[in-house]
This record gives structure tokens, C-alpha cells and sequence, in this order.
């Protein structure tokens, strides 16, 4: 992941703002919340009270022989044991219900606004990434909550009170006892920075092995292939090693910081018995005093063992909990307007007006282009790979917004419509068909509840789909995996036409795919398409020489300018960029003789 | 659980030294609350201070001591289970690579994973902690139970009577415990993979503005993880209040009960403080010993799942010659294919074919009686409708899969007589599916050979003509690929991996339709650099496209596994079967183009 963006977020860690953010997703249960804040001094309390009690029963009754004494310091000994046990179970599980409602609400929040985020996002953010901040991160939070991270609060209420207590009980005595606590603190200050480092270390090289493995089984066929199984070994060893060394090296601290505590626990005791000796003799500091120290120490060392822990995995939830924020801050740049427009019927009438486009600042992809589409008339968008062809389909339904001039979708610009309107009219098939993980069904009507059995099956059969899924085991019910690996591309193909003509749209844009498949499903693909544009405004970015065919008109792109537009045989007259392009791809492709030159053609004009 | 044996018989040395640090500690922290109550006794007498203090003294020294046998034992055996991972995974990795395709096609990678990494912590744990445990807890006991019972039997059954219950609780707890946590990790993988779903597939969603439908199948599996970490919850938070309250109840019944007997003179208030001190120590060792069992049970079953992938033999191994007879010898690339017949073997349950491979995973021959030589040097094109058997046909001779039946010879030499390395690094394979991998372009292409220069790397580029395209990344050959979602198209990565195939600069070379999205121009100026730079390969084609392969010296027509046709390009256009069919379309495009 990002070292520098890590690095800077650790930096500002308890950034108050942060936690003010996140209490937003924690007030709708602030009920709750309030009981395990309240909890929470409760449990201390009980905790605290107990070697007190024990102090007073040695004090008062085993040393005065008082059995009837003892007998009530029990009962309220046992009081505070039971209440400890309450309040902290009560603290936990009120935490755990308030940490698990808001943080699916933020999930929640995340996906939706995920889902909002303009295209321009996608494009320079990995897919990874975005799963680690829905997932790994806030899952980081609910550690931090559920592994009783909060109770740090209660712990360091319980040093404080031990230490005050002690204090006030005998103070000299105290003052011996915590001499220790200096010394202490710089050590655990010490273990806190090398484990953290240690801690992250071990994450990251734990995440490469896994990242590596995951790789090199998807692969196994090239590695066999290759005969290269001793140098992916190599390779593997030597993260396995640097992984168990991090891990040598932690255990080495974990170790030593737990030894650590253990002897300072017990020399504290043996400084307070060498102390307290000569002071009992005297008669300054009573039996029942030193028993309870001994008590309070045992308890006040407790937490510190557990210290270096839960403050890594608090760090750890800071950090992405500010991750988390600053996903929700990216902007949505691409909205509807107030009033938006909303029509009732469409036409299917497209106008681009002098388009600019660029993705990135003054890279123009497209250059003034105008055209218009009468509604019901189809076009082929024809050009070389990086013509701006593509980048056309992206932009009438707002996928980005262009900079300079306007599209217009029966006269009204695009900018003014009501987006999901405007996106429910104009259906885009991508060249990449993207399948769901579900059955057949779910992947014709993308959830749709309104699109009963019949009109998914009418869909598939008007565009030559319904075979080859009757064929499927389960038919229409038939279990796609990840990304439909159990269909070839045609098949995917067809899918995604009946998808399209499920959905209906006045408008169609479709990328063809360039993919070979075999020439029989090429026919089936071919008579589908022709289905498709039928009745309806088509744009197609055409790589097939029969969809041009079919086309009414054809646009010819060139480096983002709109160079051509006619019908096949009038381009063809033309002698132009289509005549040379034609000659290019598709009388090449047919086996006709290629054209006197090869690429540099287009350079030329 | 044999295996777990010898790895802790391969480390007893080191297990040796860190059990004896172990039992040192238990004996130095055992006799500390033995010290206490020497000590308070001899304040509560009023002994003299000086006696008082050497006794201080001596806990000063075995607190000291106690640290530093203490943090040995712990490191000693904690690294051991961490030895014992790396040697685990290794071993695993090792293995794993020598197993053929057909393992990897009915295994899903996911579940492997799950293996390499939750399972071998699962016996990583029981080989550290849970050694540990397993010896501390008996000891502690013993010193404990003796120091006990010597001052006060009946306190000491009174006392330890809430441990037995808080090992019984953690016990029952610990099997929940692990269930429910399973529960949340299956809960966050499948959000992970909604959400992975979901960005991938974000065009569709917004073309189609079917945001509410994914948000509300994400909403479903979010409130279901939900209801699972509050399940869970609810369990893990009862451990620390319950472990503070048994621990608390012998506290009590010292002070109760203990209390009454100093009272009555038969105990020391020393003797108080130093069942209290053992109590504290028995505590955490009680609870150790509640987890231990599911640890154990855990680690067991993590054991077994992995001796499964120890048990997969792989059933493609080296010849028997192993090529001791042949070194040195260079291989011209003569190809023979004997009577080939090939199935699927029945119990592979497989998850459908690869995209665009129709293979039914059912024990069906898919290739019948399969003869044909190519003589080296020459380039035969294998075509035929999807499902004919041509991805599989040329999987049979890198040996992915063995035939059924027949054989397949190189140089007139049955390809089951060469070591597995030798044979495959005669064969440049160019798969269906561009698979590259996360490195940068440069060791890509030199994947076979990570020592070539840039020079070579560079001319196979050309040949394969994507130099061009990846000189003009910001980082050319350097540039990492699936980096900062650096993406290829597929014609790119077609490309690449066939440059990675010309780099291995092998005798014989198989492209598996490794064209298909490169577009046609490009194809035929590929090709065309191929025929003249490697006149000497034997060159093994399957394409969809005529143009691909209609200058192949002759072209194998496959139909449902058999060989239907062969001949050159204009020997099958003449005779008008089969092959013309297959290409009618291309044929009328053809014509269409000549108008």
C-alpha cells in the first residue's frame, strides 16, 4: 500500500476531528452508548474497591479476631466482585452493539457514496484499494472496539485510581512502591515504537507472501509451462524468510517486554515489603496496608502487560479511520441539477455541439466534434485505435462531463437532465462484457424486479441468446462464476445484447468487442446486432465489416476530429481516412490484397 | 498429525532448551509467593529487619532471574513455531508446484489460500503457544497444589474450586468462540467480494443505474455481517469479566474462609498473601489451558486439511530417462502425434471449462485417435468450431495433462522420456488466457530467462510488435504491470506473452488462439516477422481467423475431438468441406469486400 500516505496519517493519528466525524456514526445510539461511558468508572470502582476491602478486613477483623466483621467485609467483597463482572460485561457489550451499528452505517455510507464517485475516480484508483477501505479498514475500527480497545480508558482510570489510592493510604510507602513507574514508562515507551514498527513489518510482508502465492497458483500453468518452478521457489523462500524474520524479531521484543513486566511487577512488591518492614515494626503502616499493595500492584501491572498491544491495534483503527474519511470526502463531481429534466417519452434525437474532451487537463480526445442523429437512425463510429471513439460512448450518458460545447439529447443538453432519466434512456454496451456472480436471470435484469421470466426470455431469444443458455444445466437459472468464466466470449456477448434489449432504450451505444469467436456464434452475433439497432438511435463503434454495412451513416474519427461522415459506398468514393481504413482492417481481414502501405498511412494525412 | 511429529522431532533441540527455561521460570515464579509469606510472616512476628531484608533480596534476585530464563523460553519455542511455518509453507509451496493443471482445475485458488495461510497459523499457534501451554499449566499446578495443600488443604480445595469451572466454561466457550469467528471471516470475505464486484462492474451498474440493486445486496450481506459480529461479541466479551470474577471468588474465599482460620490461629496472615499470590498465577494458566483444547483441535484439523494437498501425488512427473541419454543433443522440434486419445479423468469436478474452452467436465474422450506429424521447421494450423479439442490437443505436449492413449513424440522420442524441464523447455506456449505477471514488463518477457539482457528483450518485443506501446509508457519496460491500475488491453498482453514465448527461444512453438484480440493488421504483421525470423521453429497455430493461418504449410481441421480434414489452405478450399463451412462467413466478407 501507500508508504507516504500511511506515514502521514500516523502522524496526526488522535486527530480530534476524526474521532468528532465518527461519533456522527456512533449518536443515532448514543443511549447505549452513554451506558457503557457510565460503565465504565463503574467497573473501575468495583475493581478498586477490592484490595481496599481487603486492607480493612486485616485491619479491623482477622487482626482484632472479629469473625462477625469478617463475615460482612466478604459480603461487601463479594458485592464488588459481582459488580465488576456487570458493569464491565454490560460496558463490553453496549461498545460492541453501538461499534457494530454505526460501522455498518458506515459501511453502508461508503458503498453508496463508492457507487457515486465519478469515472475519473475509477481510473486512477486500483480496484484493491477501494475493497481494503471497505473492508480491512473499517474491520480495523470494529478490532479496535471488539477486542475491548476501549477498556484502555478504563485502564488507565484504574492506574490512576491505584496510584491515588495508594497515595492516600500511606504515602511514603506509595512513593517506594511506584519507584519503579518511572523506569517502567520509558520501557514501554521503548517496546511501543519498535513494536509498532515490528507489528507493520510483519503485515506488509505477510500481505506479499499471500499477494505472491495467490499470483503464482492463478499462473501455475505459465510457471510449468515455463519450467520455471525453482526460480518461483526463490523467489517465495526468500518473502517466506523475511516474513519469519520480522516475526523472530517481534517475538523477541514480545518476549523481553513481558519478562520485563513481570520482574518490575515483583520487585515493586519486594521494595514495599523492604520498606514496609521497618515501618509495621513501628507501628506507621498497618499489616492490612501491605496485603492491599500487594493486591493493587497485581492489578496495576495487568493492564500494562496488555498496553503495547491494544495501543497498536488503536493506532492501527486511527489510521483507518482517517482512510475511511477521506474516501467519503472524495467529491461527486457529476450530479443532476435542481430541476432537472425528465421527460416522459424520448425521441432518440443526439446532438454534440463543438465537444471538447479531455480526461486529463488540455489532452484533448476529442476536438470539436459535431454531429447530429436523427431518432431511430443508426451510426457506426469508425477510426483508428485512439480516435476518440470510445471516449463517445462515455460521454452521453455522463460518465464525464465534457469542457467545452455541449451534447444535447433531443434538444435538451445533457447536463439538464435527471442523470439515472438520462442513463435509463441511453443504453451503453461495453466492448468488456462484465457478468455478476448469480444465476443467468439476475445478469438479464440486473436486479430488476419489474422484468417478470417471460421478458428476460423474449430478450434472450430476439437476440439469439435463448440456445445456448437452454443448453446450460440449469438454464436460465444456471450459476455464473466470477466474471461468467463458464461462458466463452460470444456467449458473454449475447448476454449482454439481451441485457441491452431487456432494458429497452431509446438510445443505444454499443462498443463492439474485437475479439475473435468461433464463426458460428459470430453469425448468431452478427444477426443480433442488426435486432439491436433496429427501431431505435444506435451508435456503434464498429469493428465488424457487417455492422458498418449496417449502418445508416458512418462517422470516421482521426485524432479526436470528426473527419468523415456518409454512407459506406459514398466514404468509399471519397477515397479518404475511411477508404485507407477500410483497406487497413477490413479488406485485410477478408483476405483481399493489403493496401499498398501499412500503418504509417495515417500518420500521413 | 505424523508430519506435526517429525517437525517436532527435527526442532527437539531447540524445544529441549526452551522446555528447560520453561520449567526454570515455572520453579523461580512458583517459589516467589512462598518468599512472600516468609517475608510478611516475619514482619507480622516482628522479626528483625535485616532477616526480613535478605529474604527481600532473594526476590529481588529471582524476580531478576526469573526475567531473563522467562523471555528465553518464550522466544525459544515461539520462533520455533515460527521455523516450523516457514519450513511448513515452503514445503507446501514446493509441492504444490509439482501438481499438474487438472489439480488446479477442480481447486479453487481461494481455498488453497485459505489453507496456506489460516491453516498453517492454526498449526503454527499449536506448535508455540500451544506447547507452552500444554507444559506450563501441568507445572504451575504441581508447584502450586504442593505449596497449597502444605499450609492449609481445605482453603486450597475451597479456593481452586472456581478454576476447574473457569477451564470447563473456556473450554465450551473456546469451540463457540471459533465457530463464530469463522462466521465473521466468511462474512468479510464475501463483503470483500461483493465490493470487489461491485467496482469492477461499476460501468454496467451506472449505464444500467442499478445502484439500488447493489445497494441493497450489499445492504443484505452488511446487516448479516453485522448480526455475526454481534454474535460473536457477545461470546468474546464474556471472557475478560469472567476470568476477573472466578479469579476474584478465590480471592474471596481466602479472605472469608483464610480470614476465619488466622482468627482461630491456624494461619499465618503470611500464609494469606501467598495463596493469594498463587491463585493470581494459576489463573491465566487455568484459562491457557480452556483455549489449549480448541487450539489443539484447531490445529488438528488444520493438519489434516493440509495433509490433503501432501496426499495429491503428482501424476506428472519426469521420464524415466530423464534425458541422461540425450544431453547435449540439440531438439529439431519434429512433432508426432500416435493415435492420441485423451478424456478428462472422471473424478475431476471440474468448475466449468476455462472462457471460450468448452470442455464438459465429464470423463468423455475429447480428442479420438489423433495422428499427425509435423517435420520440423514447419508450421501446422489446427482450426475446428469451439469444443473441437484444439486448446486441449496442444495442452498434450508441454505434458499439462498426459494422453489416455497414443503417444506424442518430439524428434521421434515418446515426450513421457524427458525430464519435465526438458521438455517444456523446448516448447515456447503461448496460452488462451495473456496471464503475466505483477512485475515489471522487462522480467515478463525475460520470465524464462531472468538473466538475458535488455537487448533480446527488446528484439522480441519487436517481432511481437508491441516495442512501440510499451515504449511509450512513462516507464517503458520498467513500467510494473497492475500497478496504480496500470491495465493492458488484451491485445497487449497477448502480445506480451508471446514475447515472453519467442524470448524462451525454443525449437517448437504453440500459439493457443493467442491472437484473438490483437486486430487483424497487427496479426498478419506478427505473423509475417515470425515466418521470416524463426524459419527453423516448428510452429503449432490454432486461430479462428483464415488470415491467421492460411499460409500454415498445412492446417489440421478438427471436429468433435477427431481429425476431420487436413491439407494446405488450398487443398481444403478445393475440396469444399468442412473447412470452407467453418469460414463460409469470413469467405462472404470476403466477397462483400470486392464489391
Amino acid at each position: 500500500m501507500n508508504q507516504g500516505q500511511d506515514e502521514a496519517a500516523l502522524g496526526k493519528t488522535y486527530d480530534l476531528a476524526l474521532l468528532r466525524r465518527l461519533w456522527v456514526y456512533i449518536r443515532p445510539y448514543r443511549a447505549t452508548f452513554i451506558v457503557a461511558v457510565v460503565c465504565l468508572p463503574l467497573t473501575s470502582a468495583c475493581l478498586l474497591a477490592q484490595p481496599y476491602l481487603l486492607k480493612l478486613g486485616v485491619d479491623w477483623y482477622i487482626e482484632q479476631g472479629d469473625a462477625a466483621g469478617l463475615t460482612r467485609i466478604g459480603l461487601l467483597f463479594a458485592a464488588a466482585l459481582l459488580g465488576e463482572f456487570l458493569f464491565f460485561y454490560a460496558q463490553f457489550q453496549a461498545t460492541m452493539l453501538v461499534a457494530q451499528r454505526s460501522l455498518a452505517d458506515l459501511r453502508r455510507d461508503l458503498f453508496t457514496h463508492v457507487q457515486e464517485l465519478p469515472a475519473s475516480f475509477f481510473e486512477r484508483t486500483p480496484v484493491g484499494r477501494l475493497v481494503t477501505r471497505l473492508t480491512t479498514d473499517v474491520d480495523a475500527i470494529n478490532e479496535a472496539f471488539s477486542a475491548g480497545t476501549l477498556t484502555i480508558f478504563m485502564d488507565i482510570l484504574t492506574l490512576v485510581g491505584i496510584v491515588v489510592i495508594m497515595l492516600s493510604i500511606d504515602f511514603h510507602l506509595a512513593v517506594v512502591t511506584l519507584a519503579l513507574l518511572p523506569p517502567l514508562l520509558l520501557i514501554l515507551n521503548f517496546f511501543r515504537t519498535r513494536t509498532r514498527v515490528t507489528y507493520r513489518t510483519i503485515r506488509e510482508r505477510l500481505a506479499r507472501i499471500n499477494a505472491f502465492l495467490q499470483e503464482t497458483l492463478s499462473g501455475i500453468m505459465v510457471v510449468q509451462v515455463f519450467a520455471q518452478e525453482r526460480k518461483m521457489f526463490a523467489e517465495f523462500e526468500q518473502r517466506n524468510r523475511a516474513h519469519r524474520d520480522a516475526n523472530h524479531l517481534s517475538n523477541m521484543y514480545e518476549a523481553s517486554l513481558f519478562s520485563i513486566v513481570e520482574a518490575l511487577s515483583i520487585i515493586s512488591i519486594a521494595l514495599m515489603l523492604w520498606y514496609g518492614a521497618g515501618q509495621v515494626g513501628q507501628g506507621l503502616v498497618a499489616l492490612g496496608t501491605l496485603v492491599a499493595f500487594i493486591e493493587y500492584l497485581q492489578k496495576f501491572f495487568v493492564p500494562i502487560r496488555e498496553f503495547s498491544t491494544k495501543y497498536t491495534t488503536m493506532q492501527t483503527a486511527m489510521t483507518a479511520v482517517e482512510r475511511v474519511f477521506q474516501l467519503l470526502d472524495t467529491p461527486v463531481t457529476i450530479t443532476s441539477p435542481p430541476a432537472a429534466h425528465r421527460p416522459h417519452e424520448v425521441a432518440g434525437r443526439i446532438d454534440f455541439e463543438h465537444v471538447w474532451f479531455a480526461y486529463n487537463e488540455e489532452e484533448w480526445v476529442l476536438r470539436d466534434v459535431s454531429f447530429s442523429v436523427a431518432p431511430g437512425e443508426s451510426i457506426a463510429l469508425v477510426g483508428a485505435t485512439g480516435a476518440g471513439k470510445t471516449t463517445i460512448s462515455k460521454l452521453l450518458n455522463r460518465f464525464y462531463d465534457i469542457q467545452r460545447g455541449r451534447i444535447l439529447v433531443d434538444g435538451v443538453d445533457i447536463r439538464e437532465w435527471d442523470m439515472h432519466a438520462l442513463r435509463r434512456r441511453v443504453g451503453v454496451v461495453l466492448q468488456d462484457v462484465f457478468l455478476f456472480v448469480g444465476d443467468v436471470a439476475t445478469n438479464l435484469s440486473l436486479g430488476r424486479t419489474d422484468l417478470t421470466p417471460d421478458d428476460l426470455r423474449q430478450a434472450a431469444r430476439h437476440v439469439n441468446a435463448e440456445g445456448f443458455i437452454r443448453e446450460l444445466p440449469g438454464g436460465y437459472h444456471e450459476h455464473l462464476h466470477e466474471r461468467g468464466a463458464n461462458l466463452s466470449a460470444g456467449q458473454r456477448q449475447l448476454l449482454s445484447f439481451a441485457r441491452a434489449l431487456a432494458y429497452d432504450p431509446a438510445i443505444l451505444v454499443l462498443d463492439e468487442a474485437t475479439s475473435s469467436v468461433d464463426p458460428e456464434t459470430e453469425v448468431l452475433i452478427q444477426d443480433a446486432l442488426t435486432k439491436l439497432m433496429q427501431n431505435r438511435t444506435t451508435l456503434v463503434i464498429a469493428h465488424r465489416f457487417s455492422t458498418i454495412q449496417n449502418a445508416d451513416r458512418i462517422i470516421v474519427l482521426h485524432k479526436g476530429r470528426l473527419r468523415e461522415v456518409g454512407t459506406h459506398q459514398a466514404l468509399i468514393a471519397q477515397r479518404g481516412i475511411y477508404w485507407r481504413l477500410y483497406q487497413l482492417q477490413y479488406a485485410h481481414a477478408a483476405g483481399t490484397a493489403p493496401a499498398h502501405t501499412d500503418g504509417p498511412v495515417l500518420e500521413e494525412i | 498429525m505424523q508430519r506435526l511429529w517429525g517437525y517436532i522431532y527435527q526442532y527437539r533441540y531447540r524445544y529441549m532448551r526452551g522446555i528447560a527455561c520453561l520449567v526454570m521460570t515455572a520453579t523461580l515464579a512458583m517459589s516467589i509467593p512462598w518468599l512472600l509469606k516468609q517475608a510478611v510472616e516475619g514482619i507480622e512476628h516482628g522479626r528483625p529487619v535485616r532477616e526480613i531484608v535478605s529474604t527481600v533480596l532473594l526476590i529481588i534476585g529471582i524476580a531478576l532471574l526469573q526475567g531473563v530464563v522467562r523471555s528465553f523460553s518464550r522466544f525459544l519455542i515461539f520462533n520455533v513455531g515460527r521455523d516450523i511455518e516457514y519450513q511448513l509453507r515452503n514445503e507446501l509451496f514446493a509441492h504444490l508446484q509439482t501438481l499438474s493443471l487438472s489439480y488446479y482445475q477442480r481447486q479453487p485458488i481461494g481455498d488453497l489460500m485459505s489453507r496456506l495461510v489460516n491453516d498453517v497459523t492454526a498449526v503454527r499457534l499449536l506448535l508455540g503457544l500451544g506447547i507452552i501451554n500444554i507444559l506450563n499449566t501441568p507445572l504451575y499446578y504441581v508447584y502450586a497444589m504442593a505449596a497449597m495443600l502444605a499450609m492449609d488443604p481445605i482453603l486450597t480445595l475451597l479456593a481452586i474450586a472456581p478454576y476447574p469451572f473457569m477451564f470447563l466454561v473456556v473450554r465450551a466457550m473456546s469451540r463457540q468462540l471459533m465457530e463464530r469467528t469463522l462466521n465473521v471471516q466468511a462474512g468479510l470475505a464475501d463483503l470483500s467480494s461483493r465490493v470487489q464486484e461491485s467496482v469492477s462492474g461499476m460501468p454496467v451498474i451506472r449505464a444500467y443505474v442499478r445502484e439500488a440493486w447493489q445497494n441493497g445486496v450489499f445492504g443484505g450481506l452488511n446487516e448479516r455481517f453485522k448480526t455475526e459480529n454481534i454474535a460473536l461479541a457477545r461470546l468474546r466479551g464474556l471472557f475478560p469479566p469472567l476470568m476477573k470474577g472466578i479469579s476474584g471468588t478465590g480471592l474471596l474465599v481466602v479472605l472469608w474462609y483464610g480470614g476465619s482460620q488466622v482468627i482461630a490461629g491456624r494461619l499465618s496472615l503470611g500464609d494469606l498473601v501467598a495463596f493469594m499470590g498463587y491463585l493470581h498465577l494459576l489463573a491465566w494458566p487455568t484459562m491457557a489451558m480452556g483455549w489449549l483444547i480448541s487450539l489443539y483441535q484447531r490445529g488438528k484439523a488444520a493438519m489434516q486439511r493440509l495433509e490433503v494437498i501432501w496426499q495429491t501425488r503428482p501424476d506428472i512427473v519426469d521420464g524415466r530417462e530423464n534425458g541422461a541419454s540425450r544431453s547435449g543433443q540439440t531438439v529439431r522440434g519434429e512433432i508426432g502425434f500416435r493415435h492420441v486419445d485423451f478424456a478428462y479423468p472422471l473424478d475431476d469436478r471440474r468448475p466449468g471449462g476455462e472462457a471460450g474452452n468448452g470442455h464438459v467436465p465429464d470423463g468423455r474422450t475429447v480428442l479420438h485417435d489423433i495422428t499427425f506429424t509435423v517435420p520440423a521447421g514447419k508450421t501446422v494450423g489446427i482450426v475446428g468450431r469451439m469444443g473441437a479439442g484444439k486448446s486441449t490437443l496442444v495442452h498434450l505436449l508441454p505434458r499439462l495433462f498426459d494422453v489416455t492413449r497414443g503417444a506424442i513424440t518430439i524428434d521421434g522420442r515418446d515426450i513421457r522420456l524427458f525430464s519435465l524441464a526438458e521438455l517444456r523447455r523446448c516448447i515456447g506456449f503461448v496460452p488462451q488466457d495473456p496471464f503475466l505477471f505483477s512485475a515489471r514488463i522487462e522480467d515478463n518477457i525475460a520470465f524464462s530467462q531472468p538473466e538475458v539482457d535488455g537487448g533480446d528483450v527488446r528484439r522480441t518485443a519487436v517481432l511481437a510488435s508491441v516495442d512501440g506501446e510499451i515504449e511509450d509508457f512513462p516507464k517503458g519496460y520498467e513500467t510494473v504491470i497492475g500497478e496504480r491500475g496500470m491495465t493492458l488491453s488484451g491485445g497487449q498482453k497477448q502480445r506480451l506473452t508471446l514475447s515472453r514465448a519467442l524470448l524462451a527461444d525454443t525449437p517448437i512453438l504453440v500459439l493457443d488462439c493467442a491472437l484473438s484480440s490483437v486486430d487483424v493488421t497487427t496479426e498478419g504483421k506478427i505473423l509475417q516477422a515470425l515466418r521470416t525470423s524463426t524459419t527453423e521453429k516448428t510452429v503449432l497455430i490454432i486461430s479462428h481467423r483464415v488470415s491467421a493461418i492460411r499460409d500454415a504449410d498445412f492446417i489440421v481441421v478438427l471436429d468433435a475431438g477427431r481429425i476431420v480434414e487436413m491439407g494446405t489452405h488450398t487443398e481444403l478450399v478445393e475440396r469444399g468441406s468442412m473447412y470452407t463451412e467453418l469460414f463460409q462467413d469470413q469467405a462472404l466478407e470476403e466477397e462483400l469486400a470486392e464489391l
